[in-house]
């Protein structure tokens, strides 16, 4: 007998009248592990806010243990025994891990006060009683997006839900993180835990569920055991053809050193190693430099140092052989630098803001006369972006009504689009479904050939290896390793430098 | 999004503002049922006074216009998310520029001299503001509390310049000399004091709607209101952006000020500015921050003071109790404004 039971659930966004759930039926067995895939907008996400309460469906029931029962609000979820992680986190950055894992379930004191040592004990308990390694105490503001994601799915643990949904836990951790996690969904489901997760990478779905479930355009267009389909075949019933993550990567002549990192310290407050250590770098034009790194040891500093959104504590950055040490986002946009940041939410996109706006951001300067913006002109601009990038939905909705993957697909085409010669770009493709992927794999080695000089940030090791001609490893804040990929580098040789167990030093 | 979606938002945000609306008149005119021993006539007068005569209609419009520049003083700086508390200061200070310097030309040309002592109004708003905006910009000092000080050391200032080297003994008012009368501004509405401003309002509205959506300042400045790490992320000036819209909210601030004197008070009048960059605030809160509907929020203020006048000339109705039933609607409405901005703020994914 079905545990969960959806039936005819149909979802109409009244803002842009988009029917992101169309008579969907979806089950999920007592005990199992349940993948949720389809492309990009196929209404993934709607069908789990629903589920969690956080959206209401036009017509259409749920039957939990073959009870009908309604679901209003998170905290109805709550009490079902329903727990949910987002696409998108919704952490406090200024309270510590304890703080956030408790927040509205906090243990108080004499009945008003937050009781923090009781609190860290107990969420310490459960980091410890599923095998997670992480300090409570730290803030949020500190950790990396793959830390943050840990904190997610603890938060939801520490509440005990019997049903846990993941929406996308995957997109920002590494192999190792993602082979933790699926051990720890394995065990909950053994303990009596049921689990859905919605992933794009296909491997993941053979590797951890037991049954799936395809959704497109806002349809289930199959339910299966996961054992009898593979990957090929889920990914026709995605998009209706087979799609493969192949990039081909012919040999492009390097070119002048474009971007150049040299010594580059960057101190932490209150931190005593600092968070990166004499970092030297080059890319050369028509180059794609690859840097992998474990969450928390530099990735995310890198990336704000060359963004120019802050400043190194010492050592100099130079571009075309000039200072930009000092240079702060905006002259650095000026130079021709383009950039898709890992924090597509906060940095690469306002949400209120329509899609058109979100993508002349940096480039508006174009459709001006006379100080007057020419809203044809940008609009126009914005939907042949969209067109090219496949985005649905029209410029002038808010972004922030497009699907996590859409919004991503906005930020890459606006960055892609701009007149640059260099571009760094970090964690691209998370959210991202396979197509687009490709897609977005093919214009990166566009650019490339055109002699562009490409950083890649990425904690996913296949997309640096597939892509990058030179691959940089960072441990604690330093460069430890720096190899040419002739295609002979394997993962498990970048995992030992990753894990810090190997090291070259220059 | 499609045309007639973005007509059911406008209208679904219509309604629930007519909700509060109808709800709160039923509040006041209970209360009025309550408290006055001759209910209909203190009803009627409350709420269709203004509308009886042309004098009370003209001076209810009037008493609209400073609201309009207020409004849209503190809508500018909304839609860039920096706060600006000291718009009674502005006004007041924009006030005594201008009449100094028409005291100062008292042979001057009215079209050329009225334009220098606007301009220096608005200039004086302008820096009191700005001066905020510095201060954020170099040391971080918040501007809700930089705003509201300074405005209020400039209140005792001009305080000092109407009731002592400026003041006409001639008069019996707290209020300086008179201006010549080739500044008054004309008359559209006799017998009211209604005059051109009333015009300018609308322009300075219009003005301020271009500016904020078909501009390239508009532009930025509308993105850093709504996140500045993208803006800056983007490659927008993003300090700039607090100190222009403080700028431009104080120079409209003391284009109100101007105003007042050259078309309504042709002087200097102690404490007149009393309230308006408070009223400022929640028009502009009613108008959800769009330039254009701050012209019939500034009304919908004006009507309310008009009829709550109107009641206490014509029933039985004190100034408590007008002040009372004004209240409980002007509290009403300005909280599901607000309200809504709150709601606005969260996003939803
Ligand atoms: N809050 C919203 N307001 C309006 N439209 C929305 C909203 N959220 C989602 N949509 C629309 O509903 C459709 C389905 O979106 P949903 O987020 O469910 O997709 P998804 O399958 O999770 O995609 P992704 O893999 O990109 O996250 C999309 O077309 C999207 O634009
Ligand atoms: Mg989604």
């Amino acid at each position: 007998m079905a545990y969960l039971r959806m039936r005819g659930i149909t979802k109409m966004y009244p803002e842009n009248n988009v029917l992101a759930n169309a008579e969907v039926d979806f089950e999920v067995r007592r005990n199992e592990i349940h993948a949720l895939v389809g492309e990009n907008g196929a209404g993934k996400s709607t069908l789990m806010k629903i589920l969690y309460g956080l959206e209401r469906p036009d017509r259409g029931g749920i039957e939990l243990e073959g009870r009908p029962v309604h679901i209003g609000s998170p905290l109805e979820a709550g009490r079902l025994g329903i727990g949910m992680v987002h696409q998108h986190f919704r952490l406090i950055p200024d309270f510590t891990i304890a703080e956030n894992v408790v927040l509205g379930v906090e243990p108080v004191r004499r009945g008003l006060f937050l009781d923090r040592e009781k609190a860290q004990a107990s969420v310490r308990a459960v980091i410890q009683e599923y095998g997670f390694s992480i300090d409570p105490s730290l803030r949020v503001r500190e950790l990396t997006v793959g830390q943050m994601q840990v904190v997610e799915i603890i938060k939801i643990l520490y509440r005990r839900a019997q049903l846990l949904i993941l929406d996308e836990p995957t997109s920002v951790l590494t192999a190792q993180q993602i082979q933790k996690l699926f051990l720890t969904l394995r065990h909950l489901r053994d303990i009596g835990k049921t689990v859905i997760i919605i992933t794009h990478k296909l491997g993941e779905v053979k590797e951890i569920s037991e049954r799936v479930t395809v959704m497109r355009a806002g349809r289930v267009v199959a339910v299966r055991d996961t054992a009898e389909v593979d990957e090929r075949e889920l990914s026709r019933l995605m998009v209706g053809k087979a799609a493969s993550l192949q990039v081909r990567r012919e040999p492009a002549a390097r070119g002048r050193a474009v971007l150049e990192l040299r010594q580059v310290c960057l101190l932490g407050r209150g931190q005593d190693h600092p968070l990166l250590d004499r970092v030297d770098l080059t890319v050369h034009a028509g180059e794609l430099v690859g840097v992998a790194g474990v969450g928390g040891n530099g990735l995310a500093e890198l990336e704000d140092v060359v963004s120019g959104l802050r400043r190194v504590s010492s050592g100099r950055i130079l571009h075309d052989g000039q200072e930009i040490t000092r240079l702060d986002a905006r002259e650095l946009r000026r130079r021709g630098l383009a950039y898709v940041p890992a924090d597509r939410l906060h940095r690469g996109s306002s949400l209120t803001s329509s899609v058109m706006e979100n993508m002349i951001i940096a480039s508006h300067h174009r459709f001006l006369r006379g100080g007057v913006l020419r809203r044809r002109q940008a609009e126009g601009f914005a939907s042949r972006l969209a067109e090219r990038f496949s985005i649905e939905g029209d410029p002038r909705v808010p972004i922030g009504t497009l699907s996590g993957g859409n919004i991503q697909k906005v930020i890459l085409a606006r960055e892609l689009a701009s007149r640059t010669d260099f571009i760094l770009f970090s964690e691209p493709t998370w959210g991202l479904d396979v197509a687009s992927s490709e897609f977005i794999y093919e214009r990166i080695m566009e650019i490339r050939g055109q002699g562009l000089a490409i950083l890649l940030l990425s904690s996913n090791l296949d997309e640096i290896l597939s892509l990058a001609d030179t691959l940089v490893v960072m441990y604690r804040g330093r460069v430890v390793a720096r190899l040419a990929n002739s295609g002979a580098v394997s993962k498990e040789l970048v995992g030992e430098y990753m894990l810090g167990l190997k090291e070259d030093r220059p | 999004m499609k045309r007639w979606s973005r007509w059911r938002e406008l209208l679904a945000g219509t309604a629930g503002l007519s909700v509060t609306l109808g709800l709160s008149f039923l509040i006041a005119v209970a209360l009025i049922l309550l408290l006055s021993k001759q209910p209909l006539a203190t009803i009627r007068w409350f709420f269709i006074g203004p509308f009886t005569n042309k004098y009370y209609l003209g001076n209810m419009l009037n008493t609209a216009v400073p609201l309009v520049f207020t409004g849209l003083g503190i809508a500018v700086a909304f839609k860039s998310s920096v706060f600006n508390l000291g718009g009674e200061g502005q006004v007041y200070s924009g006030a005594l520029v201008t009449t100094v310097i028409c005291l100062a030309l008292p042979a001057a040309n009215g079209y050329g001299g009225g334009l220098a002592s606007l301009a220096g109004a608005m200039a004086c708003g302008a820096v009191l503001a700005g001066l905020s905006g510095l201060l954020k910009m170099k040391w971080g000092t918040d501007e809700l509390i930089s705003t509201f000080l300074i405005s209020s050391a400039v209140g005792f200032i001009v305080n000092y310049f109407i009731t002592g080297p400026l003041d006409d003994p001639a008069n019996n008012l707290l209020a300086s000399y008179a201006i010549a009368p080739q500044y008054f501004l004309a008359g559209i509405f006799p017998p009211s004091r209604l005059n051109v401003s009333a015009g300018f309002a609308v322009l300075a509205a219009a003005a301020v709607f271009f500016l904020l959506n078909y501009t390239h300042t508009g532009y930025e400045m509308r993105m850093c209101g709504l996140n500045r790490e993208f803006s800056r992320y983007g490659g927008i000036n993003v300090s700039a952006y607090v100190v222009l819209p403080l700028v431009l909210s104080g120079a409209l601030h003391g284009l109100a000020g101007g105003l007042a004197v050259l078309g309504t008070q042709h002087m200097a009048v102690k404490d007149f500015s009393f309230g308006m960059g408070w009223n400022g605030i929640a028009v502009s809160l009613i108008a959800k921050n769009n330039p254009l509907a701050v012209v019939p929020a500034a009304v919908f203020f004006a009507w309310l003071e008009a009829g709550a006048k109107a009641a206490m000339l014509h029933s039985d109705v004190t100034f408590e109790i007008a002040a009372i039933v004004q209240s409980v609607i002007f509290y009403l409405v300005t909280a599901q404004a607000l309200y809504g901005a709150l709601r606005r703020r969260k996003v939803r994914l």
